[in-house]
């Protein structure tokens, strides 16, 4: 109830009015909303397709995602500061849709997931072959890919729902 | 012809049903954003950017397969989408605008392929590599942000949405 009137609150904010009011504002957030989750998504592709033991094996693990965490980050601030405008410009649309609550959690699994998989290995120190380790770095890649595909599959239906 | 795949059966199927179009479109986002994230590697390294690894021939040969793959689910439930409600879509000018730069970054890409692809094999480890490398790949970054600029407006500005 209390995030109803919040959500109310933020629609009459002069901020709102303004992000709803301009034709091509909106589209635009959108647009690199989607390219910085394509950017988002190919990093994590390509390191837990390499964590997997898929793509890249030559490489070590910790190579790639030396390569691809920076990016990971850098196109996740960008979701949030976009995600962010997007929900200033039409609280009712997310606020108090439960798709957009689902996402948000799904969204902080693959975060803490990432943390947990990943940023170790930027540690020289990493001991990234101990073979009890790697299978279950294998699982928790597949694992990884699949849940970034659940939240964008959520992004996409907050818009039906 | 238009109303043709309009009045077919397949086409009011997706009209009907309220899950279906939102689930092709999931896909087709998937695919965009594997397209478009795969894409912008190579694109990356031929701009000068490194890579996870040094060969663009290799990074090529490894993600490109992923990029086609991806491309061939974005073309096939691009066309779906568009079976929903195709005389809309004929008409809207975003939805021709993105075919048209489509087409550009196509094009983009045979000519690379064409000229300093041909040659990888002199510059395969230079960093950065030679200026048409470099000039095909911010063409090919700036033609696939304007084909997703272009598919996000079709959203805002399909005639009839059913």
């Amino acid at each position: 109830m209390s995030l109803q009137i919040f959500g109310h609150w933020l629609y009459a904010t002069p901020a709102s009015t303004v992000l709803r009011q301009t034709v091509w504002v909106i589209p635009t957030i959108q647009a690199i909303h989607i390219v910085s989750v394509a950017i988002l998504f190919g990093s994590a592709l390509v390191s837990n397709l390499r964590l997997a033991g898929i793509l890249a094996t030559d490489e070590t693990s910790a190579a790639v995602v030396r390569r691809y965490l920076p990016w990971m980050w850098s196109a996740l601030a960008v979701l949030l500061l976009s995600g962010l405008l997007l929900i200033l410009a039409e609280p009712d649309r997310t606020l108090g849709n439960a798709v957009f609550w689902i996402k948000m959690t799904l969204l902080l699994v693959a975060f803490v997931m990432t943390l947990i998989f990943q940023k170790p290995l930027l540690d020289p120190r990493s001991s990234a072959t101990d073979p009890g380790r790697t299978a279950s770095a294998k699982s928790a890649a597949w694992l990884s890919l699949a849940i970034w595909t659940a939240v964008i599959c959520c992004g996409r239906f907050i818009a039906y729902t | 012809m238009l109303q043709d795949v309009y009045h077919s059966g397949f086409s009011s199927w997706i009209r009907q049903n309220p899950g279906v179009f939102p689930t092709i479109e999931t896909l087709h986002v998937i695919a965009i954003t594997l397209v478009f994230g795969t894409i912008m590697i190579v694109d990356l390294r031929l701009i000068g950017i490194a890579s996870h690894r040094r060969s663009a021939s290799r990074l090529i040969g490894e993600l490109l397969p992923i990029t086609w793959g991806a491309f061939a689910l974005a073309v096939a439930t691009g066309c779906l989408l568009f079976t929903a409600n195709a005389p809309a879509y004929a008409a809207n000018s975003q939805f021709r605008l993105k075919l048209l730069v489509m087409l550009a970054a196509g094009l983009n890409m045979a000519v690379f392929h064409a000229t300093a692809y041909r040659r990888i094999a002199d510059w395969d480890e230079t960093v950065p590599p030679p200026a048409a490398a470099r000039i095909a790949g911010v063409t090919s970054l700036m033609l696939w942000l304007g084909v997703i600029y272009a598919g996000r407006w079709i959203g805002f500005t399909l005639d009839v949405l059913f």
